[in-house]
C-alpha cells in the first residue's frame, strides 16, 4: 500500500498536521451533534482526513464499514426523465458523494437524490432519533442551480441530517450555502509540519534519511502535503538509500507542462501555437484538468518571465481561467491564453530588442 | 542621379542574386518577406520546380530552345521598339509573372489576332525574363538612355523585373500553396496514370488570389472555345470558366476540333494535353489568356496608365470606364469595338420597338404556359422516357381490360404489365407536361388530381358508389367500370388518371397512398403517378405497383437551344454562354430558367452573362454547402468582400460543425489585412483576438445549449466564425512539412470524445481505489498526484527485478488497491505523452505474461471485484450496469458466512478456474473474457433470486477467502458481496 494511505491518521487525536483544527472539532462533536460544516482549503491539506476522522470521533468505528455503490437514478424532471448515475460511498451513519460528477445535471441530484436521503432518518439502537451526514465533495464544482437547491435542502431537514461540504475554494461556494455552515478553514500545511510527517514516515519505514532530503521534498511540493509523502515515496521507488543530492522525479504531466512553457517562451508563431495546441490536448485526454492545466502553465511561464510582464500575464490568465468555467471546450480558453501570452510577448521582445 | 541609383541598385543585384534580402527601400516593399526558416530552402525548391515544369512539356521546352535561339533577334527587336511600347511591356510586367513563356501558343494568337501590334514585345519581354539577368541588364540599359526623362519609373519597372527573375521572388510563390516536400508529388502525378485526378486532388493554384484578373471586352473570346486542363497558376478553375464565359468564351470539358485553346499553365501529361497535341490545338497559359483579355480593353486604359506611369505612380487597377479618353483611342481594335458597341446599339435601340410589337399580341400568359411543349417531341430531353410512356399507354387496354377479363391481368409482377406507372425527377423537368401531352397524344382524356385536391381514403367498401357520402373522385373514376365497359362505342371518351405530386400525399390524405395502391388494384383506367423523389420513405409502397420512370436532368446544352428559341420569338438579346450558363444555375429545372428569362427581360432587352450571375447568385445560395466550403469561403481570399448576411448564412450552414472547422484552422490563416509584417507581431495579435473571439462563442454555445437562450445563436455564430474570419481571412498556409493545405476537420470532436473515454476508465480505476477502502481521494487528485507513483510502482518492478519477485510484487501492489488489469492498462495508457518514452517499452513481454498469468491465478482467491460492468442476464435489453460492491471489514468472529454461501464461494473458484485454464499462457487481451465468465454465475445467481423473492434488492454474499498480509490482524477483509439494484 501506498504511505500516503498506510500513515493517513484514522483518529482526531493522531492528526499532525492540523492539530489545533482536530483538537476543536473534537470539542465541538463532543455532545454528538454539530451544525453543518464547510471545510475548505487547497488539495493536499487535509481535508477529507480530518472529516473520516471527525465522523469516526462522532460515530465510532462504524463509519469505516462503507459500502460503495453505483447506481442509476431515475430523475422525474418535468416532463422528461433523467438518468443519473452516482457512485456513493456510505456507512451506517453516513453517505459520501460526489455531486458535480453529474455536471451541468447536478442540480437533480441535489434536489433529489440528497432530498431522499436527507429525508430519511434513521434510528439508533437505543431508540433515539439519531441524525445522518451527508459528506458533499467538491462543493465549488456544482453548479450555481445545484448550490441554490442545496440551501433550502440545508434548512428543510436539519433536524435529521448534517452536511459536511468539501471544496477548494469558498469563494466559489455562494454566499447563502457559506452563512449556513460552520466554515473551516484547512491550511496548506507549513513546510516544516510536511518536513514532521516525512520524518515520521521515514522512522516507521525506518528509512534512512540524509540531511536536509525532507526539506527539499517539501519545498518542492508545493504545501502540497499527499503531493509530498508521494513523492517521498516515488524517490523510495526510484533510489535507495537515498543520496544528498537525488533528484527529485518531477510529476509526469508537470514535466509535460513545463515543455509545453519553454515551448511557449522559444518561439511565438502560429505554427508554434499549432503544436501548442496539439501538447494541450495531449495533457487534456490524459485527463488532467484544464484548470490545473492553465495554473500549472502561468506559473512555469511566470518561472522564465521578465517581472515587467508577470502583472499582465497573471490577469489574463485570471481572465481565461475564469471564462474556461463559463464555457464548456476548455481547449478553446487555453488556447487564446497562450495565443495572447504569445502576442504579449513577442510585442514586448521586439520592443526591447528590436 | 539616376544613373547612381541604377549602378547601385544593378550591383545589389548582381551580389544578391540568390541571397534574401532585398536592402533597397522599393524592392522591399514589393517583395513579401517572410524570415522563417523556410526561406532558406525556398530558392532551391522553386527553381526546381520551374525545371520541372518546362521539361513536363514538350511543347514548352522545345519552345524555349527556340526561343534561346533567338535571342539576339529579340534583343535588337526590344531595342527597336522599347520606347513607344512601353506602356504595353508595363501592363505585362505587372503580372506577377510566371516564368514559362510559350511561344507555340504566341504565333497562333499572333494569327488569331488581327492586331500584333502589341504582341512582339509582350513576347519579347517574356523570353527576355528568362535569359539570364545580364540580357536583361543590357536590355534596359538601352531603354534607360533613350527614354531618360522617365527615370524613376523606369527603375520601377525595373525592380519588377528583377522580382520576377531573382529566385527569391518565385521562393515566395512556392511558399504558397506547395509544402515544402509536397512539391514532388503534386507535380508528378498524372504522368503515368491516364492523367485524369481524382477528386481533392487537384491541387490549390500556386498563386491563388495574387494575380489580377483582367477584365476586357465582353466579345473578346467570342467563337473561341477552352479546354481547362491541370492547375492553373492563379486561377480556380471555376473561376477561370467564369473569366472565359465572362468575355464571351465558350469552355468545354473535353478537347475535340472546335477546341481553340488548351488552357494550361502545366503539362501534366494527361488525356487532355495530349489529345490537344493530337489536333493541333494551341496550348494558352494562364497569363496568355490574362493578356488576350487585357488586350481587347479599349487602348483609353492603357493610356491612362500611362498618364499615370508619368506621375510615377504605379496603379495595379487601370480604370477604364471613367476614362475621357476613348475618342483620342487610335488602335484599330479598340475602334472596331466602338463599332460593334455602336452597332449593337442600334440593334438594341431596335428591339424594344419590337418587343412592343410583339407584346401586343402576348396574353397575359407567363412564358412557361406560353411556352409549354405543344408536342411530345417538343419536351426537352427524356425523349426515351416518354417513348416508354406512349407504349405503356398505348398498350393498356389490351393488357388490363380486354385481357384483364380473362384473369390474366393479375399479372401485375410481370414488369410489362404494371397497371401504373410512376414518374419521377426534380421539378421542372416536365413530367407533368409529358403525361399530359402524352395522352392527349394517344387521344385519352386526362384527368389530374394533384395536391389541391382531397385525396384522402375513401370508405373502404367501393360497393357503395356513388352513393356513398366518403367516396372520393378517384375511386368513382376508376371503377367506372358501367360507362367503360357497357359502352361500347369505338369513340368513347377513354380516360387516364394523372396523379399529380403524389409524395405530397399526407396530413389531410390520411391514408392516401394504400387507397391509390388499392385504386390501382381495381383500375379500369391507367393511372399516371407523378412524384420528386421516387425514394420517398412514402412512395415505398407504391413503388411495387408502378413501373418506375425516372426522368433525367435535360443537358445545358439543350436547355440552351430552348432558351434561346424562346429568347429569340421574344426579342430577347442574350447569347447562348450565357443561357447555357443559366440553364447550370437551375440545376435542371426548365421552368425555373424561363421564368427567370421572363422576369430578366422585363427590366433589359439584352442581357449578357454577368446579369444572370448576378441574378442567380442569391438563389444558388439555397443549396446545401458543406461546412468545408463555407469555412473556405468565410476564410478565403475574398471574405472580407461578404457581406454581412452572406457570413452569416455561411457560418449558419452548419452551426455546430463550422464553428469547430474554424476553431481548427483559423492558425493556419495569413491575414491579408495586416499587411506587411516585418516581425508577426500584428499576427500574432490577430491571433489571440480570434482565439478571444472563439472562447467567446463556447460561452454563448453554453448559454445556448444549456439554459436554451436560442437567441443568442446569432451572437454565436458571430463570435465563434465571423470574427475569426474577418480577422484572419487570406491566404492559407501549412504548418507542418506534408500537411496537405486544406481545411481539417475539427479536432475537438475526436479529442473530446477519447476524453470522455479516457475519464470513463479512470473512473473505473477511481472506484476500485475507493472499493479498496485503503484511500479517500477523488478522480482528479487520483491522477493528478497518484499517477506518476502508481506507474512507478507498477512497472518499475517489471523493468528492475527478476521476473517472479516483480510480478509477485506488482500483483500484491494490484490487490492492494483492488485494481485489476484493465486499471493496470488505463494508468499506462493514461501516462503515455507523445514524445515522451511509453512506460511499457523495456518491459520483456515475457514480463507481460508473467504478470498476466500470475494475476489470473490470484483472482480465484481474490476479493469479489467492485462495480465492475456485467451484463444482467434474463433482461430483455440487457443493459450494462454496475454490480455495487460492499466491501465491508467484518469484526473478528462475528462471521455471517454460512454453508450456502461457502458453497457459492466453491463454485465461484471452480468457475473461476475454468476461465484460468482457458486463459492461461496468453497475454493481457484475454483478461477481459476472463472477467466475463467469471461474472456470469453471479448473473445467474442474481436472476434466480430475482425469481424467488421478486424484490430488486438482492444481496448476495461471496466469501473471499484471502486475508491480506498488510492488513492489520484486528481486521479481515474478507467478506464481500455484491448489491445489485434493479433500476
Amino acid at each position: 500500500m501506498l504511505w500516503v494511505d498506510k500513515y493517513r491518521p484514522r483518529a482526531l487525536d493522531k492528526i499532525i498536521a492540523h492539530e489545533e483544527i482536530a483538537q476543536n472539532l473534537k470539542k465541538l462533536v463532543s455532545e454528538h451533534d454539530c451544525p453543518h460544516l464547510l471545510f475548505y482549503g487547497p488539495t493536499g491539506s487535509g481535508k477529507k482526513t480530518l472529516v473520516m476522522a471527525l465522523l469516526k470521533q462522532m460515530f465510532g468505528p462504524g463509519v469505516e464499514k462503507v459500502k460503495l455503490e453505483n447506481k442509476m437514478w431515475k430523475i422525474d424532471a418535468g416532463t422528461r426523465t433523467i438518468e443519473l448515475e452516482l457512485t456513493t460511498l456510505s456507512s451506517t451513519h453516513h453517505v459520501e458523494m460526489n455531486p458535480s460528477d453529474a455536471g451541468f445535471q447536478d442540480r437533480h441530484i441535489v434536489q433529489e437524490i440528497i432530498k431522499e436521503m436527507a429525508r430519511n432518518r434513521p434510528v439508533d439502537t437505543k431508540g433515539k432519533k439519531g441524525f445522518k451526514v451527508l459528506v458533499l465533495n467538491e462543493v465549488d464544482k456544482l453548479s450555481r442551480e445545484g448550490q441554490h437547491s442545496l440551501r433550502r435542502t440545508m434548512e428543510k431537514y436539519s433536524a435529521s441530517c448534517r452536511l459536511i461540504l468539501c471544496c477548494n475554494s469558498s469563494s466559489k461556494v455562494t454566499e447563502a450555502v457559506r452563512s449556513r455552515c460552520l466554515n473551516i478553514r484547512v491550511n496548506a500545511p507549513t513546510e516544516e509540519q510536511i518536513i514532521k510527517v516525512l520524518e515520521f514516515i521515514g522512522k516507521k519505514e525506518n528509512l534512512q534519511l540524509p540531511p536536509g532530503f525532507t526539506a527539499r521534498i517539501a519545498a518542492q511540493s508545493n504545501r502540497n502535503l499527499r503531493r509530498a509523502i508521494l513523492s517521498f515515496e516515488t524517490c523510495r521507488v526510484q533510489q535507495y538509500p537515498f543520496t544528498v543530492n537525488q533528484a527529485l522525479p518531477p510529476l509526469d504531466w508537470e514535466q509535460y507542462v513545463s515543455e509545453i512553457a519553454s515551448d511557449i517562451m522559444k518561439e511565438q508563431s502560429p505554427k508554434r501555437l499549432f503544436s501548442v495546441r496539439g501538447k494541450i490536448y495531449e495533457l487534456l485526454v490524459n485527463c488532467i484538468p484544464p484548470e490545473i492545466i492553465l495554473k500549472k502553465l502561468l506559473s512555469e511561464l511566470l518561472k522564465k518571465l521578465d517581472s515587467e510582464l508577470k502583472h499582465e500575464v497573471c490577469h489574463w490568465a485570471a481572465y481565461y481561467e475564469h471564462r474556461m468555467r463559463f464555457g464548456q471546450k476548455a481547449i478553446f480558453h487555453i488556447e487564446a491564453f497562450v495565443a495572447k501570452f504569445m502576442s504579449i510577448y513577442k510585442a514586448f521582445l521586439i520592443a526591447t530588442f528590436g | 542621379m539616376s544613373s547612381d541609383i541604377r549602378k547601385w541598385f544593378m550591383k545589389q543585384h548582381d551580389k544578391g542574386s540568390g541571397s534574401v534580402s532585398k536592402p533597397a527601400s522599393k524592392p522591399a516593399t514589393a517583395v513579401p518577406d517572410k524570415p522563417s526558416p523556410l526561406s532558406s530552402q525556398k530558392p532551391v525548391q522553386a527553381t526546381q520546380e520551374n525545371s520541372g515544369r518546362r521539361k513536363t512539356s514538350k511543347y514548352f521546352t522545345t519552345s524555349t530552345a527556340k526561343e534561346v535561339n533567338s535571342e539576339e533577334t529579340v534583343k535588337e527587336k526590344v531595342e527597336a521598339k522599347t520606347p513607344p511600347k512601353r506602356k504595353t511591356r508595363k501592363s505585362i510586367e505587372d503580372l506577377p509573372d510566371d516564368i514559362k513563356p510559350s511561344p507555340a501558343k504566341k504565333l497562333h494568337r499572333n494569327d488569331d489576332d488581327d492586331d500584333d501590334d502589341f504582341v512582339p514585345p509582350s513576347k519579347d519581354k517574356r523570353s527576355a525574363e528568362v535569359k539570364p539577368t545580364k540580357k536583361m541588364k543590357t536590355g534596359s540599359g538601352i531603354q534607360i538612355i533613350s527614354s531618360s526623362h522617365e527615370v524613376d519609373d523606369h527603375l520601377e519597372d525595373e525592380t519588377d523585373e528583377k522580382d520576377s527573375e531573382t529566385p527569391l521572388k518565385a521562393g515566395g510563390r512556392g511558399k504558397g500553396g506547395r509544402g515544402s516536400g509536397a512539391t514532388a508529388g503534386g507535380r508528378g502525378r498524372g504522368g503515368g496514370r491516364g492523367g485524369y485526378m481524382n477528386f481533392g486532388e487537384r491541387k490549390d493554384p500556386p498563386h491563388k488570389g495574387e494575380k489580377e484578373v483582367p477584365e476586357g471586352s465582353p466579345e473578346c473570346l467570342n467563337s473561341l472555345t477552352f479546354v481547362i486542363s491541370g492547375t492553373l497558376d492563379s486561377l480556380e478553375r471555376e473561376e477561370a470558366e467564369d473569366l472565359i464565359k465572362r468575355h464571351g468564351g465558350r469552355v468545354t470539358s473535353a478537347v475535340s476540333k472546335k477546341t481553340s485553346f488548351l488552357l494550361a499553365d502545366e503539362d501534366v501529361g494527361g488525356r487532355k494535353s495530349s489529345k490537344a497535341k493530337e489536333l493541333g490545338i494551341p496550348f494558352l497559359t494562364e497569363d496568355g489568356l490574362f493578356d488576350k483579355i487585357r488586350k481587347s480593353k479599349p487602348a483609353k486604359a492603357q493610356m491612362q496608365e500611362e498618364k499615370k506611369k508619368r506621375s510615377s505612380e504605379k496603379m495595379d487597377k487601370p480604370i477604364i470606364n471613367k476614362s475621357p479618353r476613348k475618342v483620342e483611342v487610335k488602335d484599330d481594335k479598340a475602334v472596331s469595338i466602338g463599332r460593334k458597341d455602336a452597332a449593337k446599339n442600334v440593334k438594341s435601340g431596335i428591339s424594344p420597338d419590337k418587343r412592343k410589337s410583339q407584346s401586343g399580341d402576348r396574353s397575359s400568359l407567363t412564358w412557361t404556359e406560353k411556352y409549354r411543349p405543344k408536342l411530345p417531341n417538343d419536351i426537352i430531353g427524356n425523349q426515351s422516357i416518354v417513348k416508354q410512356l406512349h407504349d405503356w399507354l398505348m398498350t393498356w387496354d389490351e393488357h388490363f381490360l380486354h385481357a384483364g377479363q380473362k384473369g390474366k391481368g393479375k399479372k401485375q409482377s410481370d414488369s410489362g404489365s404494371k397497371k401504373a406507372v410512376l414518374l419521377s425527377g426534380s421539378p421542372g423537368i416536365g413530367k407533368s407536361t409529358s403525361a399530359k401531352l402524352v395522352s392527349q397524344m394517344i387521344g385519352f382524356q386526362a384527368i389530374e388530381v394533384n395536391a389541391s385536391d382531397s385525396r384522402g381514403k375513401a370508405d373502404a367498401k367501393i360497393g357503395k358508389g356513388i352513393g356513398g357520402s366518403t367516396s372520393n373522385s378517384i375511386k368513382e373514376l376508376v371503377s367506372n367500370e358501367i360507362v367503360n365497359s357497357s359502352s361500347d362505342w369505338s369513340k368513347r371518351q377513354k380516360s387516364v388518371l394523372i396523379m399529380d405530386e403524389v409524395d405530397g400525399m399526407s396530413a389531410g390524405d390520411r391514408g392516401g397512398v394504400a387507397d391509390l395502391i388499392a385504386s390501382i388494384k381495381i383500375s379500369k383506367i391507367p393511372i399516371i403517378c407523378i412524384c420528386n423523389d421516387r425514394y420517398s420513405q412514402k412512395l415505398k409502397s407504391l413503388v411495387n405497383y408502378c413501373l418506375p420512370l425516372n426522368y433525367r436532368k435535360p443537358t445545358k446544352q439543350q436547355m440552351a437551344k430552348r432558351l434561346k428559341q424562346i429568347a429569340d420569338a421574344e426579342g430577347l438579346q442574350i447569347n447562348e454562354v450565357a443561357l447555357e450558363e443559366l440553364a447550370e444555375r437551375v440545376n435542371g429545372d426548365m421552368r425555373m430558367a424561363i421564368n427567370q428569362l421572363q422576369y430578366m427581360s422585363i427590366s433589359k432587352s439584352a442581357i449578357n452573362y454577368d446579369d444572370i450571375r448576378q441574378r442567380l447568385l442569391s438563389s444558388a445560395k439555397d443549396e446545401d454547402i458543406s461546412p468545408f466550403t463555407a469555412v473556405d469561403k468565410l476564410f478565403g481570399f475574398n471574405g472580407g468582400k461578404l457581406r454581412m448576411d452572406e457570413r452569416i448564412d455561411l457560418s449558419m450552414s452548419d452551426p455546430d460543425l463550422v464553428p469547430l472547422i474554424v476553431q481548427e484552422n483559423y492558425i493556419n490563416y495569413r491575414p491579408t489585412s495586416i499587411g506587411k509584417d516585418e516581425n508577426g507581431v500584428k499576427k500574432m495579435q490577430f491571433l489571440a483576438q480570434a482565439a478571444e473571439s472563439i472562447g467567446d462563442g463556447d460561452i454563448f454555445n453554453v448559454q445556448i445549449r444549456r439554459y436554451r437562450q436560442w437567441q443568442l445563436s446569432q451572437s454565436s455564430s458571430f463570435a465563434s466564425c465571423i470574427i475569426p474570419a474577418a480577422l484572419m481571412h487570406g491566404h492559407r498556409e501549412t504548418l507542418e512539412p506534408g500537411e496537405r493545405n486544406f481545411n481539417r476537420f475539427g479536432g475537438w470532436l475526436g479529442k473530446n470524445s477519447t476524453m470522455g473515454k479516457n475519464l470513463r476508465l479512470l473512473e473505473d480505476v477511481h472506484v476500485h481505489f475507493l472499493a479498496s477502502q485503503e484511500a479517500k481521494l477523488d478522480r482528479a487528485t487520483l491522477r493528478v498526484d497518484y499517477f506518476t507513483l502508481l506507474l512507478k510502482q507498477l512497472t518499475d518492478p517489471l523493468q528492475m527485478m527478476p521476473k517472479e519477485v516483480a510480478v509477485q510484487k506488482v500483483v500484491e501492489f494490484m490487490d492492494a488497491y483492488s485494481l485489476t488489469q484493465e486499471d493496470f492498462d488505463t494508468i499506462v495508457e493514461l501516462s503515455k505523452f507523445k514524445g515522451h518514452p511509453n512506460p511499457m517499452d523495456n518491459i520483456q513481454p515475457a514480463v507481460k505474461s508473467a504478470l498476466t498469468k500470475a494475476y489470473k491465478q490470484g483472482s480465484s482467491s481474490r476479493v469479489v471485484r467492485s462495480a465492475d460492468l456485467i451484463t444482467l442476464p434474463g433482461l430483455k435489453k440487457a443493459p450494462k450496469k454496475r454490480i455495487a460492491a460492499i466491501l465491508e471489514p467484518v469484526e473478528d468472529g462475528v462471521s455471517e458466512e454460512n454453508g450456502e454461501a461457502l458453497a457459492e464461494n466453491e463454485e465461484e473458484n471452480s468457475d473461476s478456474e475454468d476461465a484460468d485454464d482457458l486463459g492461461l499462457g496468453t497475454n493481457a487481451d484475454q483478461k477481459p473474457q476472463l472477467d466475463l465468465l467469471s461474472n456470469k454465475p453471479k448473473g445467474v445467481q442474481v436472476q434466480l433470486d430475482l425469481k424467488n423473492n421478486g424484490k430488486s434488492n438482492v444481496k448476495k454474499k461471496t466469501p473471499a477467502s484471502k486475508s491480506r498480509a498488510s492488513e492489520p490482524a484486528d481486521k479481515g477483509a474478507q467478506m464481500s458481496g455484491s448489491r445489485k439494484r434493479k433500476k
